[in-house]
């Protein structure tokens, strides 16, 4: 057993009520923060492993919009905002109900999409971001590929202007092997 | 969750040990060492556990370079400090970010690099409790020590902030659980409040959830303070809480012994930033016009607070602090790390024992991807993937010595466990190394000229 592996979380239910129809792309309020198992992961230095993507790189969501967005756990989905988009997994918070919110922990994958912008106060701001989710068919990348896509440091191809924030060329995620 | 073994196959025990994850600094762990690696843990929370036996498949061994094709490829000790003085004296902007998980004595050589090159110092607080420390400086510090919550506290407020997923033991060493001196039955003598938006774990364990909206709290602070100095509340729902229950809670606050506030990121991330936490600081001197209360940040690096209070001491400044002009600077939204990377200034970026590649946005990391990035960590982490010169430190509290600051500014000293791999170095030396060899090209520079 790794110190890093989740209790199970109970599979999506669909609530049969008129609010839960079924959308293609929900508008929602990103939060990001540490949680405990992202934490341990990082801190140990698994960064590069497969269960550092999950625990960082997964979006967690209420039930009621999985629902709506017609998600299970660790399906994916497109995170988008003003600053980048982000292929992430979905799953059911454990802090639920928060309809409307979505909770993504502090990492890589996170930064692609919360504001730089500081107010002049030196902290950019994490938490509050508007954001859309839609479910996509990609899937998000492993730490390493995802650092090397969206800054493109070592791509000699990749033109200097497109490594800045007025270009926003990300896209980030790989397209699912066929079954 | 499967039951594991005890560990009973290890040579030695090192008792009192100082955990080196978050700012509670715990400094009651013992050790179980075997073959010179830390094999079990005691006493230590799932976090400090994962950080102390750690996954030795990425750990930085060996100095690395950066060649032409882009891969990082190993060297030897004095060419990688070398390349990294070169960088560090050919620079304009130089930023050493980071130094919030090494020793203080690591620090005053940074100090003393920084101002030789004239760069700007700054630490993790910049992105987690920099508005907290603007809000010190505007509004004061009703501080104590967690000692103090543990002995006298019978109202433990957590304001945007998850204790139980940031700082596991917290709740158990220090505020809600033990046993103090005036509180002898525990958790049964304490009341536990958390105010956040999330209904989190910590939220789940207290007596009171305050669940006020999204970017709700400053109204929700302030709705606190007026009913504390007997004002009507106007408006029958303040961010989403009805006003019967704000006036249930102030009454509580009011009427309690000694009360202590512990506010995190939840306060500072927001869009109001330090005046969030002006305003928390404010509550609390209106409290105490009824009672004692006090609050602390809930720091997240084990030196987070170490490094603000040692530049502070030595500098006058808590963090951003800029030496380009010769003498300390610091202006907020001036010389802190994402105002100076969102607006492209650095030209060579320093980073130690910190994770900008997990941690700062990507509109400031993507500046990083343009300029030389000299790293000084433990792990291969996301950092390094845009890193150019990696220098592998040691682990402090583990394999190294050093003094460290917990969250309420109390020094403690960690110690010493195990050896570290040969072929790492100590933090401390590095950066005397670093300094040493800067000061030997500023010099011949001069000379010349
Ligand atoms: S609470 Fe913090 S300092 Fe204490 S053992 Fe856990 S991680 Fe370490």
């Amino acid at each position: 057993m790794t110190y890093i592996e989740k209790p199970p979380v109970p599979n999506v239910v669909k609530y049969d009520e008129p609010m839960a129809t079924k959308r293609n792309k929900l508008e929602v309020m990103l939060n990001t923060g540490s949680d405990i198992y992202q934490g341990a992961c990082k801190k140990r230095g698994s960064t590069l492993k497969d269960e550092y993507r999950h625990a960082s790189g997964t979006a967690y969501m209420d039930p009621r919009d999985m629902a709506r967005l017609g998600v299970k756990n660790w399906d994916t989905a497109l995170v988008k905002t003003d600053w980048g988009e982000v292929v992430v997994f979905t799953a059911h918070s454990r802090d639920a109900p928060h309809e409307g919110q979505i909770f993504i922990c502090k990492g890589p994958w996170a930064n692609v999409i919360v504001s730089p912008e500081t107010y002049c106060c030196c902290d950019p701001t994490y938490k509050g971001v508007e954001a859309t989710i839609e479910k996509t068919d990609k899937e998000p990348l492993l730490m390493a590929d995802l650092m090397a896509e969206v800054y493109m440091k070592y791509d000699k191809d990749a033109e200097k202007s497109t490594n800045r924030l007025t270009e926003k060329k990300i896209n980030v995620g790989i397209t699912k092997p066929e079954e | 969750m499967a039951y594991e073994e005890p560990i009973t196959d290890y040579d030695e025990i090192v008792e009192n040990c100082t955990c080196a994850f978050c700012g509670c600094n715990c400094d009651d762990l013992t050790y179980l060492i075997k073959d010179g690696h830390v094999v079990g843990v005691r006493h230590a929370c799932r976090l400090g556990a994962s950080k102390v036996m750690e996954d030795m498949d990425q750990r930085l061994l060996v100095p690395m370079i950066r060649n032409e094709e882009g891969d990082l490829v190993e060297t030897d000790w004095d060419t990688a400090l070398d390349k990294a003085a070169e960088l560090i004296a050919g620079s304009v902007r130089p930023v050493f970010y980071g130094w919030s998980e090494t020793s203080v004595e690591t620090m005053k050589h940074g100090i003393r690099l920084g101002e030789l090159v004239g760069a700007v110092l700054d630490n993790q607080a910049t992105i987690c409790h920099g508005p907290s420390l603007q809000a010190v400086q505007n509004a004061g510090y009703p501080v104590n020590t967690l000692g103090e919550v543990k002995n006298r506290a019978d109202m433990i407020v957590y304001s945007g902030n998850n204790a139980m997923n940031s700082h596991p033991r917290h709740l158990g060493r220090y505020s809600a659980f033990p046993r103090g001196y005036f509180r002898k039955r525990g958790r049964f003598d304490k009341t536990i409040v958390t105010m956040d938006p999330r209904y989190t774990d910590t939220a789940k364990m207290s007596d009171i959830w305050v669940g006020f909206e999204q970017n709700g709290d400053y109204e929700f602070y302030n709705a606190m303070r007026a009913v504390l100095r007997g004002k009507k509340l106007k408006k029958d729902v303040i961010s989403g809480i009805p006003k019967e229950d704000i006036e249930d809670l102030v009454e509580a606050m009011k009427t309690t012994q000694y009360g202590s506030l512990f506010f995190g990121l939840g306060l500072t991330h927001t869009l109001s930033k330090q005046r969030n936490i002006d305003i928390a600081i404010n509550l609390i001197q209106d409290l105490n016009k009824f009672t004692k209360w006090n609050l602390v940040p809930m720091r997240g690096h084990f030196n987070v607070n170490g490094f603000n209070i040692f530049m502070a001491f030595e500098m006058g400044f808590p963090y951003g602090v800029d030496f380009s002009r010769g003498y300390p600077r610091y202006m907020n939204g001036e010389t802190n790390t994402i105002d100076l990377l969102t607006r492209e200034e650095p030209d060579v970026f320093m980073v130690i024992a910190a994770d900008p590649g997990a941690h700062f946005p990507g509109g400031a990391n993507r500046h990083l991807a343009n300029i030389p990035v000299i790293q000084i960590d433990i792990h291969w982490g996301p950092s390094t993937e845009i890193a150019d010169i990696v220098l592998p430190g040691s682990f402090i509290g583990v394999e190294a010595a050093g003094t460290s600051y917990r969250m309420d500014g109390v020094p403690i000293y960690m110690k010493k466990a195990i050896d570290k791999p040969e072929t790492c170095r100590d933090d401390e030396w590095i950066v005397r190394e670093l300094h040493e060899r800067v000061q030997k090209i500023k010099g011949s520079q001069i000379a010349s000229k």
